[in-house]
């Protein structure tokens, strides 16, 4: 097989969003549509057909970019099993969400843009996953930040989501900077931006610089992926139609901060310091914002706190050293928070675009089979045992504790507890919106079929993930650690092994027996301060907006008014004010006159006599 | 030389101060115009009496040169007086003031 076929992995989707860029408008609607779902599934069967070259790590260069000065960087591919694995999930499910959105859009405006961009977002995406070197990661990266923000802000008409949009594209852009810090120090230390190369070579590095190195990597991983404290632009980028949103937190954007650390995880691995902050940093995140989702009232929000606190539970396995529990609970999370996401779209429409969950209830009435496919994502996402996210999470809690030294012990007791906090807010979702009464005032719309048929498979796979890394306690082979070929899971004594199942189950009834009983018969809930602190995720927006931009707005101001008006206004406007006074003054000798200029002459000429003179004297 | 050249250098200057004078107090175009050909007179003066004093001819061939220049002057000077005169209907010289700015 032609290795070279890899690159069709990428050119289809760019071929489909350019395509419909330059010739959408001029396409009658369907064939828009159908241009960008056959973009990503070609681009899917490709994947699945060059699954046997990931399992020896195939490269392919297509030809070099850029050479000279000791820099080059191929538009080349690395296509290993860890490219292969997120390839074919990104693939899979961004072609469910295309199939999708083609049913949420039928009666927007402008698809061809919608389409456009969103074949964009898979393309940049893809070319993060499957790129050689860092460079071309780079362009990927930030492919997937211009993408992002014009599909965030895609309804720009509404200000409010359009500066949604450009919060989105500006807090991930702070984060983007340190990634290219750390990838020029890189390119500086080792003269080569080659992923595979760096990460052979990362012990030659001194060791001094590495914690640096890490924690910058670190902070552009954080940016893309809503990490503290770069979290505050996913909430806002609810703004956007549901399709993006899935595609963001499911397959797209989030995962990127998360892959960026497990592609250079040999060289992260070498600095403990930056893998205690990535561990802490996940840990925290993760249980911040399970604690807003507790208060949220929109259903697209508190699904989006969610993936923030799921992702903080990749970093934190990233953390711990266990990549194959990091990339197990990427994709089954992928699964499931796609299936949610999309079943959100379907239930606003249900509710006739209602997004708040107090005024949703009793839709399970409405459509049984959306309640049950949605009832496996919240299970997933919970955690409830068996399912694909239960064995991941575990995975990854279990991976933490066998650490056995007091810090990651605390970081496992954090996890532990956002697990219940989990299960809590994933249960009060499923009983404000399916259970009770009907509290709404609108009434619903009927649903598209694919709104709801491309649901069943992501069920499936969000059910029955957790077979993927399946491990040995329960007779699997922990398929997808030997795959990515990376370090087993650490072997605990079966008998803690069955303490923390344990643990973890009464972990998930603790978090669901509550939420049945405050939500199960929904009466209102009372707007205590505590709740509204929550509600506005701790109110870091209020907290960035006295402490940076408030300073920033000031030395702006500052800057007009002292600088641009005073300084330079001033010299510029001065210098020809002053110019026009005098100009005024000598325009007064110029009378027209023949006597007056005549007279001139006269005084000069007595003047050059009289120097004269006095030259003849002296 | 008869007349001492002092005498002629004062009479000179004179001649030349009425004539500036004439040039720069007068409003009438015309006696404008008189006044420089008084000054121009002026200086032919002394450039007779050097080349009487010095012996030396320059200053009279001078003086011819400057004759018929001034002829040629004042035949284009009355032209232009007459054209302005069509043109305003005065000769006022107050009455010309497009170079003002």
């Amino acid at each position: 097989m032609d290795s070279r076929l890899l690159f069709l992995l990428i050119l289809l989707p760019l071929a489909g969003g350019v395509i419909n860029a330059c010739f959408g408008c001029r396409l009658p609607r369907p064939l828009v549509a159908l241009l960008a779902i056959g973009a990503i599934v070609g681009s899917f069967g490709v994947a699945l057909v060059c699954l046997p070259l990931a399992a020896e790590g195939t490269r392919v260069t297509l030809f070099t970019w850029l050479a000279g000065a000791g820099l080059k960087a191929d538009i080349g591919l690395l296509f290993d099993p860890l490219a292969a694995t997120m390839v074919l999930m990104v693939t899979g499910v961004a072609s469910l969400i295309h199939v999708y959105a083609a049913g949420y859009m039928e009666h927007e405006d402008d698809q061809a843009r919608f389409f456009a961009l969103l074949n964009l977002f898979v393309c940049a995406m893809l070319c993060i996953i499957l790129a050689d070197n860092l460079l071309l990661l780079f362009l990927g990266w930030e492919g997937v930040g211009v993408c992002s923000y014009g599909l965030i802000g895609f309804w720009y008409a509404k200000s409010e989501n359009a500066l949604a949009g450009r919060k989105a594209f500006i807090v991930t852009r702070i984060g983007d900077l340190f990634f290219t810090v750390a990838l020029l120090w890189l390119f500086s230390l080792l003269g080569t931006v080659n992923i595979a190369e760096i990460n052979l070579r990362a012990t030659e590095l001194n060791p001094a610089l590495l914690t640096p190195l890490v924690l910058l990597l670190l902070g552009g991983a954080c940016g893309k992926s809503a990490q503290l404290p770069l979290m505050t632009w996913l909430p806002d980028a609810m703004a956007g139609p549901t399709p993006v949103s899935a595609l963001i937190h499911a397959a797209t954007m989030v995962t990127a901060g998360v892959y960026l650390l497990c592609r250079l995880f040999p060289l992260v691995s070498l600095s403990p310091v930056g893998m205690a902050v990535i561990a802490s940093v996940g840990a925290l995140t993760a249980l911040y914002a399970a604690s807003c989702a507790v208060a949220q009232r929109e259903i697209k929000r508190v699904l989006a706190y969610s993936t923030m606190s799921q992702i903080g539970y990749m970093f934190l396995a990233v953390g711990v050293g266990s990549v194959a529990a990091a990339i197990d609970h990427l994709l089954v999370h992928a699964f499931f928070k796609a299936l949610l996401f999309m079943g959100a779209g379907a239930l606003i429409h249900l509710a006739g675009g209602e997004n708040d969950i107090f005024k949703m209830g009793g839709l399970k009435r409405k459509n049984p089979l959306l309640f049950w496919l949605f009832l496996v994502g919240i299970l997933c996402l919970a955690g409830a045992p068996l399912t694909g996210g239960f064995f991941s999470k575990d995975a990854i809690l279990l991976a933490a504790f066998s650490h056995g030294n007091g810090f990651s012990a605390c970081l496992w007791g954090i996890g532990v507890f956002t697990a219940g906090l989990t299960s809590f807010y994933s249960f009060r979702l499923l009983y404000l919106v399916f259970f009770g009464e009907y509290r709404g005032e609108k009434a619903g719309h009927k649903l598209s079929p694919l709104l709801v048929w491309t649901l069943p498979p992501l069920a499936l796979f969000g059910l029955f993930g957790g077979l993927l890394n399946l491990p040995h306690f329960y007779g699997g082979h922990e398929m997808l650690s030997h795959w990515l070929g990376s370090a087993a899971t650490a072997e605990v004594p079966p008998a803690t092994e069955v303490g923390l199942l344990v643990l973890m189950g009464l972990f998930f009834v603790a978090g669901w027996v509550p939420a049945h009983l405050f939500y199960r018969n929904f009466k209102g809930e009372a707007d205590t301060p505590w709740r509204r602190f929550l509600l506005q995720g701790w109110r870091f927006d209020a907290l960035y907006e006295l402490i940076i931009l408030r300073p920033y707005r000031f030395t702006a101001r500052f800057c007009f008014i002292a600088g641009d008006k005073g300084l330079i206004d001033g010299v510029v406007e001065g210098l020809g004010r002053t110019m026009l006074h005098w100009g005024g003054y000598f325009r007064q000798l110029a009378t027209g006159q023949v006597s007056f200029y005549l007279q001139g002459f006269a005084w000069g000429l007595l003047l050059m006599l009289g120097w004269l003179l006095l030259q003849a004297a002296v | 030389m008869i007349v001492p050249f002092q005498h002629l250098l004062v009479l000179a200057s004179i001649l030349f101060f009425l004539g500036l004078m004439s040039v720069l107090v007068r409003r009438n175009l015309i006696m404008i115009l008189i006044g420089v050909e008084i000054m121009l007179n002026a200086a032919g003066l002394v450039l007779v009496g050097g080349s009487a004093l010095w012996h030396q001819l320059d200053g009279q061939v001078l003086v011819i040169f400057l004759m018929a220049l001034t002829s040629a002057e004042v035949s284009i000077s009355l032209a232009m007086v007459v054209y302005l005169n069509r043109r305003k209907q005065t000769v006022d010289v107050r009455a010309f003031d497009e170079l003002r700015g």
